[in-house]
């Protein structure tokens, strides 16, 4: 076999736009996307599948300028639903009775057209007004949902920051950069004027801070009882950002200088997560927590339980990936009864038990960002990037969300970051754009006798502004009897990613090794029974074939394999590292997941000595192995969280010179920051990388600069990276593919 | 507040603690916002426990209570304290933190925490004390200093709370402590009382400027502030000048200065022959024993040496001595005609500078079985009404069942009958020597004072009272006993009057002292005059001296008085006459009404007058003794 010729997500992800052409009325796969568009009519041809069946849900993706999501207010018609199933009105509902009925499409039910809602219907049995109705001819719209979708009048946007202020935070220079970031998003919050805020910093003691807008500056209260938690004021914890902004300010400015020269080494995070819960646990809202050290007093103190050697590869290596204390799933789950989202920021350069820290996100809908061994200097554009986003994004609160689907299937399990309320019923009290749910089905029956399945995703939440809303996405999908059309109808990109979630929380409860090995074995499975239906046919023999809907799925699982979350066992990754990304991995949209998975590697150095043309155009992503670097080359890798700037030992001068200026004189490279140089060729590489950078605004990648053979850096940045390589025990991608030919064809 | 920290040495040390539902001790030295340490109202917190919270558990300083440390120390201590950086966040020179500390004090708020319908404020005091304390005690140990604790109404919550925070539920009256029915109060008492021992080791004062209409529980907070010789005012509230002025005084420099000084100790050496029984006064036993302790104990005894964390010049303690029953003859075997008496005083003076008071005194052994007349000779009528005064209080708070009307006529009945003449059957030959003429009266006013009358008044205002009598001067403290009367008219130069109500008259002023009030009472026909404004006309100049002379008398006593007296004016038959009839005796009671002068009052009341008082004692002497 050519390695060359071997096939290479080299674009990145494709969306299945395809499917439109079909479905027209289906919502955008931008928000929904099934792993196979075909849906299995009988359990045992399910069971010859091997691959998940299942869905990827992104409920409020980003859509481009014109493609927004229309809002429909029904009224007093109150919003349409089937009486029984409760599914909403969409475009795959039927009009009977001179429209005076309309019939669910999931359930099948003759319901009752309101009144208000009344319109005839043309010779086709279609409503006259279904052009000017988005819910009867758009996949995606959004119901205006009336006060009986409200148990209490809509909370306003509601941002609380936890932050530690210990000895390493504060020597971090991480305050400075929290407290700008913050005060520069200021005026960007979404939710004006009813947004609140709120602070409350801590080390072995508690710090409220009061608010209250007719104060000139706020008062700082310290509450040292770390035993039995109280908060010290009734009122004014938690403020109208517009009517207390000069104080809020006047905190934000205060807040680097005040801990200063902390010296309190000590982090009482249990009881401040406690003292936040109460102030914000009657109108719910963000929590922001900035965590630089192993949480060390009061309830829910961490062991430095470290990373140990001879655990790994025992039957409890997996524990250290799971959170010891009940406390924080307890905390998680009292957090998202009072509708509160914890987002994690880690900062430690020590183990600070990650595991532990983002089960709080990973229950009430959060996010976890880890920047190990954060220095201002190095890693502040990252976290002011990220930090704003978070704060500034538009913002789904105290939502939930319910993913139905027609007679015969069900959904049966959940993976992401939310908490299940009920068997069905996703909480999430904060929702936006960066994060995507991943869920299985499965049938119901033996044989299924419908020829369409449909899906409906619901959202109910509280916009910024105040107003109740559902976003509801609807989809079809045709009933199969061939097991070729599901292979064809295969998404990869939607495959991968429910993969890594199960991937990802099977090593929760078992050995890393035994996840690969299962991931791997799915794999195999699944090529195999593609084998037999058409080898036999094709007269094929020992050729490896791949279904091309799934062409690169091999690579991909390598790549899985090879992550942070799930490579090698002790050495591979530092155990909180492996957390963080496992956590990350676990509410990334497809698109991103594709990209960690495969970064794209493109080289530079011609195109910035060439004066002119499309830098996209031009430059095409490389294979992601070492055969790729040229020693005269200068390369950019990029996995969509960190950039690794290559530059190859004989990089023109002229290169070196006007792209690194005199960085390359700095005796440790890894703290050199680099900037734009005043050249032009300095401004166009600077140009390139915020074109990267903007392709995803949900992150921000820092630049990491390597020089070729500046071991053990380049290694670790970049060459363990290149997936097709072998690296660290693990098959390049050529061994790979024989490897799983090899299982496929045995047995 | 912000006047009183003008008025302080620049390197006093103050820390400021305020309280409602919770504890805020103001870190004063924090240089960027305000801050402050919020501790729970509810709970009770040891001083280890507040060390700890504030950081300071390895030896770091503290703060106080709107407290104010007077700079009492020595240079080189004073280094020492401020060489530690944790004392800068809690106690400041005043020089460094008027700025923050007017700023504080401007934004400051009240409790913020919603009072409850039918509900009384939550008020943390005894946790704020407790704090308050530590602090101290971490801080300053040995050094003079000083929690000025400005309460303005009850403690409801934690540790030394007095009465609950439900409003139906009354504040304890004379009565529930007599029936055992106030339901806080011993276990207030026990948690000042233990209060008081820190402060003691400690060296420390707690002042006690209660200010509220209703009661704050002095009454239980008084072993406290008596056990260390604090200060106490009570105020009808803090606007009132009762409260102000007497707030101004304690930060006053010379001539207006009352000399408060620190962390003293007295040690008394006596002559063998007699027994150190106790003292009642502003101080704490150390517990001393020794063979000069007498077994029989009045008020803090079983010592020889007391601490007086707080001590001033109006300072008083009443030291009971008993006669030793051993022999009284010294070495060479002939009797001892003199016995001696030596006080030792250590203390630390308002300028911060140590001082040792050494006073020694000498009194003639009289025989037993000679005559009396040298006895009677020495007796000093006025201090023996005042010990009196302070032994029969203390025995009331500490016995119970205590029958003290019964108790002083007897005493006084066993004095007539010693040192009084009389033949048998016939009352109307009683006569005693002059040394004692005025005594029955006192005995008579104090049988009718609020030490005695106690169910007239509040626990707290008993408290307060009692507290006040046994640390002031001989001359302050008789006139608690027996207020005095000046009368001013137009025929006379001020002259002392009778405490009777036949000392009104309409064309009369009078002035009295009761001590803690001071009234100016006008006569009808004063009133009207000054109501027409005569005194502004210039041919009645004479009137408007006269108007005028009282209010110079009563400013006069005011000056020297600390806590500064309540000034009462009023009118014959106006409202506020009640502060005057109330002190005096009722001659014309209705019983007597007829013979009762046109133009003077009537007071309708039981209470004896001294006549009746003289003429049944003269009765009762003779049927006990004859
Ligand atoms: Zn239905």
């Amino acid at each position: 076999i050519d390695p060359k010729s071997l096939p290479r997500p080299l674009d990145g992800d494709r969306e299945p736009t395809s499917v439109l052409k079909s479905y027209p009325l289906n919502c955008h796969p931008r928000f929904l996307r099934l792993t196979t568009h075909a849906i299995p009519n009988s359990q045992s041809l399910l069971s010859r599948w091997h691959l998940p069946l299942g869905a990827v849900v992104h409920p409020l993706a980003e859509v481009p300028d014109g493609e927004e999501v229309p809002v429909v207010n029904f009224g007093s018609a109150g919003v349409i639903r089937c009486r029984r199933c409760r599914t909403y009105v969409n475009p795959y509902v039927t009009f009977t009775e001179a429209g005076r009925k309309w019939r669910c499409n999931l359930c099948g039910l003759l319901n009752d057209v309101p009144a208000e809602y009344l319109c005839g219907l043309d010779a086709n049995g279609r409503r006259h007004d279904i052009y000017q109705r988005p819910e009867l001819s758009k996949g995606s719209v959004e119901f205006v949902a009336p006060t009986e979708y409200m148990v209490r009048p809509p909370m306003p946007p509601l941002y609380f920051f936890l932050i530690d202020v210990s000895v390493s935070a504060a020597r971090s220079g991480l305050l400075e950069v929290v407290a700008k970031t913050i005060k520069s998003c200021l005026d960007e919050l979404p939710g004006f004027p009813r947004t609140q805020i709120g602070f409350l910093t801590f080390d072995s003691t508690l710090h409220f801070y009061c608010l209250k807008s007719s104060l000139t500056q706020p008062q700082m209260m310290v509450v040292a009882d770390l035993d039995d938690i109280f908060l010290p004021l009734p009122d004014d914890l938690l403020v109208n950002l517009s009517d207390s902004r000069h104080v809020v300010d006047a905190f934000l400015d205060s807040l680097p200088s005040m801990f200063q020269g902390n010296t309190n080494p000590e982090s009482a995070f249990g009881p401040a997560l406690k003292a936040a819960f109460m102030i914000m646990s009657q109108l719910g809202g963000k929590l922001l927590v900035f965590q630089s050290t192993l949480p060390s007093l009061g309830i829910g103190r961490l062991r430095l339980r470290g990373d140990d050697l001879r655990v790994y590869g025992t039957d409890k290596e997996h524990i250290l990936r799971v959170p010891e204390d009940p406390f924080y799933k307890q905390m998680a789950a009292e957090f998202t009864k009072n509708q509160i989202a914890v987002d994690i920021y880690a900062f430690s350069d020590k183990y600070s038990d990650i595991a532990s820290l983002g089960s709080l996100a990973k229950y009430t809908g959060g996010q976890v960002y880890y920047y190990p061994s954060f220095q201002a200097p190095i890693h502040q554009e990252k976290l002011r990037h990220e930090l704003a986003r978070d704060i500034t994004r538009e913002t789904a609160w105290e939502a939930v969300m319910r993913i139905r689907c027609g007679k015969g299937v069900r959904f049966t399990t959940y993976h992401g970051h939310f908490m299940l309320r009920s068997t069905d019923l996703l909480a999430l009290p904060a929702a936006d754009c960066d994060k995507a749910f991943a869920m299985q089905l499965s049938l119901e029956e033996t044989l299924m006798t419908t020829q369409t399945v449909y899906f409906q995703v619901a959202l109910l939440y509280t916009s910024s502004s105040g107003e109740r809303r559902i976003r509801v996405h609807t989809a079809a999908a045709p009933v199969v009897a061939d097991l070729g059309e599901m292979y064809r109808q295969a998404d990869t990109g939607a495959i991968i990613s429910v993969l890594s979630r199960l991937a990802i929380e099977h090593s929760l409860s078992h050995k890393l090794e035994d996840s690969r090995q299962l991931m791997q074995l799915k794999i195999v499975k699944s090529l195999k029974e593609y084998r037999n239906l058409y080898v036999t046919q094709h007269r094929l023999g020992g050729r490896l074939i791949f279904p091309e809907s799934l062409k690169f799925l091999v690579l991909y699982a390598l790549s899985l394999c090879k992550s942070v979350a799930l490579r090698g066992g002790y050495a591979d990754a530092p155990l909180d590292e492996r957390c963080a990304a496992g956590y990350s991995m676990m509410i990334l949209p497809i698109n991103r997941v594709l990209k960690l998975l495969y970064p794209s590697l493109l080289r530079v150095d011609e195109y910035l000595i060439k004066a002119s043309g499309d830098f996209e155009e031009t430059t095409k992503p490389l294979p992601l192995t070492a055969q790729s670097l040229d020693r005269e080359g200068l390369y950019i890798f990029d996995n969509g969280f960190n950039f690794v700037i290559w530059s190859g030992s004989m990089l023109p001068h002229e290169l070196v010179d006007n792209i690194f200026g005199n960085l390359f004189a700095f005796p440790d490279i890894s703290k050199a920051a680099l900037c734009e140089n005043d050249n032009d060729m300095s401004r166009k590489f600077m140009k390139i990388l915020n074109r990267l950078r903007q392709k995803d605004p949900s992150t921000y990648q820092l630049c990491y600069i390597v020089r070729q053979g500046e071991q053990p850096r380049e290694s670790a940045l970049l060459l363990s990276k290149f997936v097709e390589d072998q690296s660290a025990g693990i098959s390049g991608y050529l061994e790979w593919i024989l490897q799983i030919h090899r299982q496929s064809q045995t047995s | 507040m912000r006047r009183a920290i003008g008025l302080l040495p620049e390197n006093a040390l103050v820390g400021l603690i305020t309280y409602g539902t919770q504890v805020h001790l103001h870190e004063l030295g924090f240089a960027d916002i305000s801050k402050l340490y919020v501790f729970r109202g509810t709970k009770e917190i040891s001083k280890d426990q507040i060390l700890d919270q504030l950081g300071l558990s390895s030896g770091g300083r503290g703060l106080v209570k709107g407290a104010v440390q007077r700079s009492g120390m020595p240079m080189q201590q004073q280094q020492n304290v401020m060489g530690s950086s944790s004392v800068n966040r809690f106690l400041l020179p005043a020089s460094d933190c008027e700025y923050t500390l007017n700023a504080l004090l401007d934004e400051l708020q009240p409790d913020q925490w919603p009072v409850e319908a039918g509900n009384r404020a939550l008020r943390c005091t005894g946790v704020a004390l407790s704090v308050a304390a530590g602090l101290l005690g971490a801080c300053l140990p040995g050094t003079g200093a000083r929690i000025i604790a400005l309460v303005g109404g009850p403690c409801t919550e934690g540790p030394g709370m007095i009465v609950s925070k439900d409003l139906s539920e009354p504040v304890r009256s004379h009565k529930d402590l007599d029936k055992d029915a106030a339901p806080h109060f011993h276990k207030a008492v026990k948690f000042y009382d233990n209060l008081a021992k820190q402060l003691v080791s400690q060296g420390h004062v707690l002042d006690l400027f209660a200010s509220a209409l209703d009661q704050v529980g002095v009454a239980e907070m008084k072993v406290a502030v008596e056990r260390t010789g604090g200060l106490v005012v009570l105020a009808e509230s803090f606007g009132h000048p009762v409260f102000k002025d007497s707030f101004k005084r304690i930060f006053e420099d010379g001539e207006g200065s009352l000399g408060l000084s620190f962390n003293g100790t007295l040690e008394i050496n006596c002559s063998k022959d007699i027994k150190i029984q106790g003292i009642i006064g502003p101080c704490t036993s150390l517990e001393k024993k020794g063979a000069l302790c007498a077994d029989t104990v009045v008020g803090q005894g079983n010592t020889t040496q007391w601490k007086m964390c707080g001590l001033d010049r109006s300072t008083c303690l009443t030291v009971f001595f008993d006669i030793s029953p051993s022999d009284r003859s010294n070495p060479t075997g002939t009797p001892n005609t003199h016995l001696y008496i030596q006080f030792v005083t250590n203390y630390q003076n308002s300028e911060g500078q140590l001082r040792l008071r050494v006073a020694t005194v000498a009194r003639k052994w009289v025989d037993d079985s000679s005559s009396t007349e040298e006895l009677v000779e020495g007796f000093d009528q006025e201090t023996a009404a005042v010990v009196l005064a302070r032994f029969i209080s203390l025995k009331m708070e500490v016995e119970e069942e205590f029958d003290a009307t019964r108790w002083l006529d007897r005493s006084l009945i066993r004095l007539c009958s010693r040192f009084g003449d009389y033949r048998k059957d016939d009352p109307s030959s009683f006569v005693i020597n002059p040394n004692f003429s005025i005594f029955p009266q006192f005995m008579f006013n104090l049988r009718r004072s609020q030490f005695v009358q106690v169910f007239n008044n509040s626990p707290d205002e008993t408290a307060y009272f009692r507290m006040l009598l046994n640390r002031e001067s001989i001359t302050n403290s008789v006139v608690m006993i027996q207020p005095s009367l000046l009368s001013y008219s137009f025929s006379a130069p001020p002259t002392p009057a009778l405490l009777d109500v036949a000392s009104i008259a309409a064309d009369r002023i009078l002035l009295l002292d009761a001590y803690f009030s001071v009234v100016i009472f006008h006569g009808m026909t004063i009133a009207q005059w000054r109501n027409l404004g005569y005194q502004n006309q210039p041919e009645h100049q004479a009137f408007a001296q006269l108007l005028q002379a009282p209010y110079d008398d009563a400013q006069n006593i005011i000056k020297d008085r600390f806590p500064v007296p309540r000034l009462v004016v009023c009118d014959q038959h106006g409202s506020q006459a009640r502060f005057l009839l109330a002190k005096l005796n009722p001659s014309a009671t209705y019983n007597s009404a007829h013979e009762v002068a046109p133009g003077s009052d009537i007071i309708f009341t039981d209470d004896v007058s001294l006549q009746v008082f003289c003429r049944d004692n003269g009765k009762f002497k003779s049927e006990l003794f004859e």
